[in-house]
């Protein structure tokens, strides 16, 4: 068995995709993994694979034309998300694709098909979850800051969102653990950039600077409630706790 | 010496007035897509968005306030009666705006749910609301979302003017029949509540016809695939008559005809000068509908009338939701359940379900009670209540059962059907694939086959599925109705077999 290793991010997984595509050592005889990888076994042989763009422009093209643009969005979806065995998932579900056209994702009879249909479920609802939940807080004048903590590479997701909420405002979504931020200027279009350490913890300095109206939504929020119809597990559920850290009326 | 100040801060009035919304349930921020644009803040997604939940485990949506809770009315049931001796606040319009702007930049809300008390007369009090709205839609430039309440008697002119501003507005019925009406909200009656609400069900469909969208709103894809849904196109225009004795007041609606889409459209809608100058905004007669909140164990109202009345609003009024709150104890009044009383979660929770099944299953009041079954059990949810009384219809075929048999299959909701009906061309569905696409196997087995055969050999017999069922919703219905409830007290005589002279339920 040869087993086909990248990095974590879009590019390289994607190249890693194709590289074992193009091996042609039939794709029984292969498998993808995740760095670090978990456990080396002496039987395996491992293959290292670093991303190269323009392999990504053509898989990608190769997926839009060959298939569909419907199943490009899904697998990149399934990308994001931060199962380990998601690039394995995708090499396999492509694969089926190519050989039945869009329709592949229909197959559920398939366990790959079932797998990557599950974690995109997954990580749409923890964009979803994001793009609800998270908070701004004023930085300065017109400056609004926000810090999330997500498991899964969703901050891309958030970008049309909130650019299509607040065109006209100056904000700003950083990604406490990716280390990346999505930048939206007042009028115009938002940009991802990787932040650098001094960047983050400055940024992540800046919350402690409550404005004044968070005391305003923490007395709406708990006066809102009916005391006669508290219901702690059932807001548990509905507002998971890994998922409150930088909301204002939980701390 | 004590100060004395006769101006509230910003927070006191907003402690005030969120408290006195609170009871209000009707405040999702769903039903309309409406993009972003320049210059402006804000946009409006169709399925509504939960910002966060509450201690009490609702959503949180909107910033749900009264503009005032002055109010010149005594209705039995709520805490801001003018016989209430309590702490009162009046916002300006100026502070709603603010706290709108500013709650909604921090992405803390999605829009603004405002109701008031009567302040002077319901004229007066319609009148600042739209200030307030048309304010924030132009000085503050606010594009989100927007639920105004209309007061019932306000003139037409001032409701013309709420539905232009807003995106959904809304009049509660709170209760479904005239006599408990008069007996719990004096100054109210069905004629100011439904006759306004016919009107704006009209005006919204004018606009909608003029905007080249059908005259009713699109309901759930699904209801396309459903011959019986009460949204289906013999169903459409189905007049609502009084009920037995006269309890329910939705009357008739007289001089109807009927378009191609089948909504009403009559002479009922507001017919006022075209150049009022809210209609320069350029925005459609709430866009997002209209929805209305009925209050449950209030008054002596049953199950079977409360879905029925919720059925004929779908129908006749296009309503896009009916809310329904559980009474909550706060006055102490002898025509009203005794302060302590328990809320009645429970039911609530299965007119919810029910509500449920009439929007998205196909299914009919009817067909869930009747006058000699007029409340639903607590046990078990409506759909397995209809499914243990019509046994004969069960079990269905997986791979060859239509979609509306499927649906009708306790255990199993629309997204499952969806899956198996397109998963099924490919392939035979067996009884594991049909855990994977979310059936809940555990409440579907009693009533189903995978290629001829059950999961388990199980005996088609009602009292034997019935104890199952029941053992099975035991922990989520006592999670719901707490263990005061006296849902339990029911249960341990059913278990036991019990009869008891005293009143149980
Ligand atoms: S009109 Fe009735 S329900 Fe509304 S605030 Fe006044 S007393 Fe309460």
């Amino acid at each position: 068995m040869t087993v086909y290793t990248c990095m974590p991010d879009f590019e390289s997984m994607m190249t890693c995709i194709y590289t074992a595509w193009a091996s042609g050592l039939g794709h029984k005889n292969i498998r993808l993994e995740l760095e670090p990888v978990g456990q080396y076994t002496l039987m395996e042989q491992y293959i290292h694979v670093d991303a190269d763009s323009v392999i990504v422009d053509k898989v990608s093209n190769s997926i839009i034309t060959k298939i569909s643009n419907h199943f490009y969005n899904e697998i990149t979806y399934c990308l994001l998300g931060f199962e380990q065995d998601r690039l394995d998932t995708v090499f396999r579900v492509l694969i089926l694709g190519f050989a039945y056209g869009a329709q592949a994702l229909k197959m559920l009879h398939f366990k790959d098909v079932f797998r990557l249909l599950e974690i995109n479920k997954r990580v749409k609802n923890e964009s979803c979850l994001f793009r609800e939940r998270l908070h701004f807080y004023e930085m300065e004048k017109g400056l609004y800051v926000s810090h999330i903590e997500p498991k899964s590479q969703i901050l891309i997701t958030l970008g049309p969102a909130f650019e299509d909420r607040m065109p006209s405002e100056n904000w700003m979504i950083v990604d406490d653990v990716h280390s990346e931020a999505i930048i939206h200027p007042k009028d115009r279009h938002f940009y991802i950039q990787k932040l650098t350490e001094d960047e983050l913890n400055f940024l992540i300095e800046t919350e402690k600077n409550n404005d004044n109206y968070t005391d305003l939504w923490k007395l709406f929020f708990n006066t809102i409630a009916i005391k006669e119809r508290t219901n702690k597990k059932c807001q548990d559920n509905h507002f998971p706790i890994w998922a409150r850290k930088h909301i204002v009326e939980f701390q | 010496m004590y100060e004395i100040r006769t101006e509230l801060t910003l927070d006191e009035k907003l402690e005030i007035l969120s408290d006195a919304a609170k009871y209000d349930v009707a405040c999702t921020s769903s039903g309309v897509a409406r993009q972003g644009k320049q210059g402006y803040l804000g946009n409006s997604c169709p399925s509504g968005v939960c910002h966060t939940f509450a201690a009490d485990g609702r959503c949180i949506s909107l910033l749900k306030i009264l503009m005032s809770n002055q109010c010149e009315y005594d209705c039995k049931y709520c805490k801001s009666r003018k016989s209430n001796d309590i702490p009162r606040a009046t916002f300006t319009p100026d502070e709603i705006c603010t706290l709108t702007i500013e709650f909604y930049k921090r992405n803390y809300i999605e829009g603004l749910f405002l109701s008031s008390g009567v302040i002077k007369n319901p004229d007066y009090t319609m009148e600042k609301m739209c200030e307030t709205v048309r304010l924030l839609r132009t000085r503050y430039r606010f594009n989100g979302y927007i639920h105004l309440k209309v007061i019932p008697g306000a003139s037409e002119e001032l409701l013309y003017s709420a539905g232009l501003l807003a995106d959904r507005i809304s009049i509660n019925m709170e209760l479904p029949t005239q006599d408990s009406l008069t007996a719990l909200a004096p100054n109210k009656n069905m004629k100011t509540i439904l006759n306004p609400m016919n009107k704006i069900t009209n005006t919204i469909a004018r606009h909608r016809v003029s905007q080249g969208e059908n005259a009713r709103f699109d309901r759930a894809v699904i209801n396309k695939h459903l011959n019986n849904s009460i949204f289906g196109p013999s169903n459409n225009n189905i007049p609502i008559s009084d009920n037995h004795n006269g309890q329910i007041g939705i009357r008739e609606i007289n001089n109807t005809t009927t378009s191609n889409e089948g909504i009403i459209l009559n002479d009922h809608s507001f017919a006022l000068p075209a150049e009022r100058s809210d209609s320069l905004l350029k925005r459609n007669f709430a866009p997002a509908g209209q929805s209305t909140q009925m209050i449950i164990g209030a008054g002596n109202e049953t199950d079977f009338e409360l879905i029925k009345t919720s059925q004929s609003l779908y129908r006749c009024f296009d309503l896009r939701r009916v809310f329904y709150s559980g009474y909550i104890p706060i006055n102490d009044d002898p025509v009203l359940p005794s302060v302590g009383t328990p809320v009645p979660l429970l039911r609530e929770h299965r007119l919810y379900q029910a509500d449920w099944l009439l929007r998205y299953y196909g299914f009919h009041a009817e067909e869930l009670l009747s006058e000699t079954r007029p409340n639903f059990d607590s046990r078990i949810d409506p759909k397995c209540e209809w499914a243990l009384r019509n046994l004969g219809d069960f079990p269905v075929e997986i791979n060859k059962a239509s979609y509306d048999a499927l649906l009708r299959v306790p255990g199993i909701g629309p997204v499952s059907v969806k899956k198996i009906m397109s998963a099924r061309r490919y392939s035979k569905i067996t009884f594991p694939m049909l855990k994977k696409m979310g059936v809940v196997l555990k409440r579907a087995q009693y009533f189903i086959t995978c290629n001829g055969q059950m999961l388990y050999r199980i005996p088609m017999n009602e009292q034997f599925i019935l104890d199952q069922l029941t053992d099975m919703e035991r922990p989520a219905n006592l999670k719901i109705s707490g263990p005061d409830n006296s849902f339990r007290q029911m249960n341990l005589f059913d278990d036991f077999n019990l009869s008891s002279t005293t009143s149980v339920s």
